[in-house]
């Protein structure tokens, strides 16, 4: 099993290398392990997360493609769809059997033919429009619903903070 | 299994240990030396051991004893102190310890040659077999055979601590196979040492198998069927990795086939679409036997014992309920295979070679080149054993989620093992954990030890949810000493060490480090001004266009562009590391200073 999950991570480690979407990287961090990836995600433009550039790891099952990987910011992050420990709650990351907040429609999850790129993009998607049906974070929810100015301050501050530029 | 783990119990260490061990034994050589001194020695025993033998007699042998001290020859010497030292208990007790003193040595230096420094998880993965080992054939030499004499206890324990010392090895090769499966270049080497390392495994319980046969021959069926089922077990695990390992090895060898020449000659794909069956019937054999055995043996113990109301038999009675489940678990799981594979072959056909070549893209699991497949009704073609092991665990076309009318009444998905679970963690995930011992001494007083028993799978690093809160709790604890680390990190490690304490001491000798990119970070933060090492020109200012300024940064730099360096797949895993890196560092670099030119040009126009 993990023969064939280390074959199609290194098809797709490749393709991202040749082909990188704009503002994301993505790799293995040590290749001894290649269920553990680091990436790179550039907060888009046009939203409060704009210019950030925002560390995550990846961690694949070993029967991948088959489960989703698990992701999980490294850097503090405030967002609606992201828990306080950095984990991403999006739906292209549950696997087709759970749905833990019972709102999703199995369309919009995992399947193998969903990959590493897919799931960042969606990522990147994510952070310019918030999901706040999904409460992964309640406070950043309902902040990001009543008092949105508050939100673009804190978002402020996490870029600036990952570009490591004080305040 | 039950398992017993003493953690912190004050073990000394390797060296201690040897140097007192060969301090005894040296002792107990000049005792022997000593007590052979004394022509008398062999008399006395005589006398003790023959209390009833007439005087004259002894003194007639006495007399020959004298006679012969001098010429003893050295052979007669070490056979004399051998006497006396398989007479003496301690002697005795002393030999043994040097026996599993050697053994360890031997198998420190295996780890040495064979697996280098092991990591974290093996070592605990040791230690969990070892204190179960021990735990388990405690009970077996005490509860089940009901050992009379100290002959009999000495055999069982050289006949188990050799076993053991094997079985810890094969553990060893095993979580090492697995973790080298992880990766895409491992030095073929490695490969070569680890395999050998099994096969000697398996040598060796081959011989240890005809041992036992050799042993019931003489002694009766039912010891015989103790020792042989350890051993055969031990063959049938072992063996299970090596054809493992082979058809991994296999697997990475079509891969750099198929990297050097992507069009790769047909023949292999035909075997590639073999392959799936055969992994999974080997994988069914071989865990199926290797649990029927355990099953029977456990029965066995059982029904031998005769004592069924004793803690012996409670906690074979509570592995054997486990390996029932297990065995369940696995035919459920089967089942639901064959039931798959026969709605694959009769609802969907196989691709007509006109489709795939109409279709030339690849698999949309598994990414590869497809030479044959089968079409689902929406017109989607999947490699035969990738749709297979997919629908196991789902019942829509993987590309446009047409529901497939699949519905299977043997198993629903709930029955069948969810994948979903299976994360990083080839075992299944086991809910309901059976502690029934559990005390942990550094609550109390910070010296006591702590320790617990529990009911759980081998092999299984997984802690209950009771148990997560108490660690997270404990996370939460160190985390107040270092707020730089992340919590999941501290917790990790705290699964494996089960004490603050220790953590805090990983934590401070290096041990435990954040990952990287929080070093990365702290760096930017607490150096602002290494922006501008780089060259003003890599940033596109307003002014100029984009093209141009790219151009010039290559030029100032020739290698390390990112435009650059993502052109180009490195055939060598450190070459990509080192690519991934500069890459990351350049990204966050240019969007740094995006951020501050930005910055800049706003405070300009508002001023």
């Amino acid at each position: 099993m993990a023969g064939s999950a280390v074959r199609r991570l290194l098809a797709e480690y490749k393709q991202l290398t040749l082909n990188p979407p704009e503002g994301i990287i993505a790799g293995p961090i040590d290749e001894d392990n290649f269920f553990e990836w680091e990436a790179l995600i550039t907060g888009p433009e046009g939203t409060c997360f704009e210019g950030g550039v925002f560390p995550a790891k990846l961690i694949f099952p070993r029967d991948y493609p088959l489960s989703p990987p698990k992701m999980q910011f490294t850097c503090e992050m405030f967002h609606p769809n992201i828990y306080s420990d950095g984990r991403v709650c999006i739906s292209i990351l549950h696997a087709p059997g759970d749905d833990p907040m019972g709102y999703e429609s199995s369309a919009e999850r995992w399947s193998p033919v969903q990959s590493v790129e897919k799931i960042l993009l969606s990522v990147v998607s994510m952070l310019a429009e918030p999901n706040d049906e999904s409460g992964a974070n309640v406070d950043a929810a309902k902040m990001w619903r009543e008092n949105r100015d508050e939100f673009n301050k804190i978002a402020e501050r996490i870029v600036r903070r990952t570009l490591g530029i004080p305040a | 299994m039950p398992l017993s783990r003493f953690d912190r119990v004050p073990l000394p260490n390797l060296k201690t240990y040897t140097f007192l061990s060969v301090l005894a034994l040296s002792g107990c050589v000049y005792f022997a030396k000593e007590a052979i001194k004394d022509p008398d020695w062999n008399i006395q025993d005589k006398v003790q051991h023959q209390n009833s033998r007439q005087r004259d007699e002894t003194f007639n042998i006495s007399s020959a004893n004298d006679t012969s001290d001098s010429e003893r020859s050295l052979k007669q010497w070490v056979s004399d102190m051998s006497a006396v030292m398989t007479r003496e208990p301690i002697c005795v007790w002393v030999l043994i310890n040097m026996a599993i003193c050697w053994l360890i040595l031997v198998g420190r230096c295996i780890q040495r040659m064979v697996f280098g420094d092991l990591r974290v998880s093996e070592h605990q993965h040791l230690k969990d077999k070892f204190w179960n080992f021990v735990f388990y054939k405690f009970i077996f030499v005490f509860g089940v055979i009901n050992v009379q004499y100290v002959e009999e206890v000495l055999l069982w324990c050289s006949w188990f601590a050799l076993l053991g010392f094997l079985q810890l090895i094969a553990q060893l090769a095993k979580d090492r196979f697995e973790y080298l499966s992880f990766s895409a270049s491992t030095p073929i080497w490695s490969h070569v040492k680890l395999m050998g390392l099994l096969t000697g495994i398996f040598v060796i319980s081959s011989f240890m198998l005809l041992v036992a046969i050799f042993v019931g021959y003489f002694i009766g069926f039912n010891t015989f069927a103790f020792m042989s089922a350890e051993v055969i077990l031990l063959s049938i695990r072992t063996l299970h990795v090596i054809l493992r390992y082979g058809l991994h090895l296999y697997d990475i060898r079509t891969e750099d086939a198929s990297g050097v020449n992507p069009t790769s000659p047909s023949g292999s794909e035909k075997v590639w679409e073999k392959r799936g069956p055969i992994t999974y019937y080997t994988e069914l054999v071989f865990e199926l036997s290797a649990l029927s055995i355990d099953f029977l043996h456990h029965i066995h113990m059982l029904l031998w014992s005769n004592i069924f109301l004793s803690m012996a038999s409670l906690v074979i009675c509570m592995q054997l309920r486990y390996l029932f489940q297990e065995m369940q678990r696995r035919i459920k799981k089967h089942r639901n295979y064959l039931w798959v594979r026969n709605h694959l072959e009769q609802n969907y056909p196989m691709a007509s070679s006109e489709e795939l070549s109409e279709n030339s893209d690849n698999c949309a699991i598994c990414w590869e080149n497809m030479d044959c497949a089968r079409k689902l009704p929406c017109g989607h073609l999947f490699h035969n054993t990738c749709l297979q092991s997919w629908l196991e665990q789902d019942t829509s076309c993987p590309t446009c989620r047409f529901a497939l009318s699949i519905q299977n009444p043997s198993s629903s998905r709930m029955d069948a093992p969810p994948h979903d679970l299976q994360q990083d963690n080839q075992q299944p995930i086991r809910r309901e954990l059976n502690h029934f011992f559990h005390f942990d001494g550094s609550r109390y007083v910070s010296w006591l030890p702590s320790f617990f028993v529990e009911v759980r799978p081998p092999q299984l690093m997984r802690t209950s949810d009771v148990q997560n809160s108490q660690l997270d709790a404990m996370g939460r604890q160190v985390q107040q000493l270092f707020p730089n680390l992340p919590l999941s990190t501290i917790v990790d490690d705290l699964r494996n060490t089960r004490s603050v304490e220790v953590t805090i001491e990983n934590v401070l000798d290096g041990r435990l480090v954040a990952p990287s990119i929080f070093h990365e970070r702290n760096d930017h933060a607490s150096s602002p001004s290494s922006s501008t090492v780089l060259p003003q020109s890599s940033v596109p200012s307003p002014s100029a266009p984009s093209s141009s300024s790219s151009t010039r940064w290559e030029a100032a730099n020739p290698v390390e562009t990112e435009d650059n360096v993502a052109g180009r797949f490195s055939k060598s895993p450190e070459e990509r590391e080192r690519i991934l890196h500069k890459r990351m560092e350049h990204l966050i670099q240019t969007a740094r200073k995006r951020y501050i030119d930005k910055q800049h040009s706003s405070t300009e126009t508002h001023s």
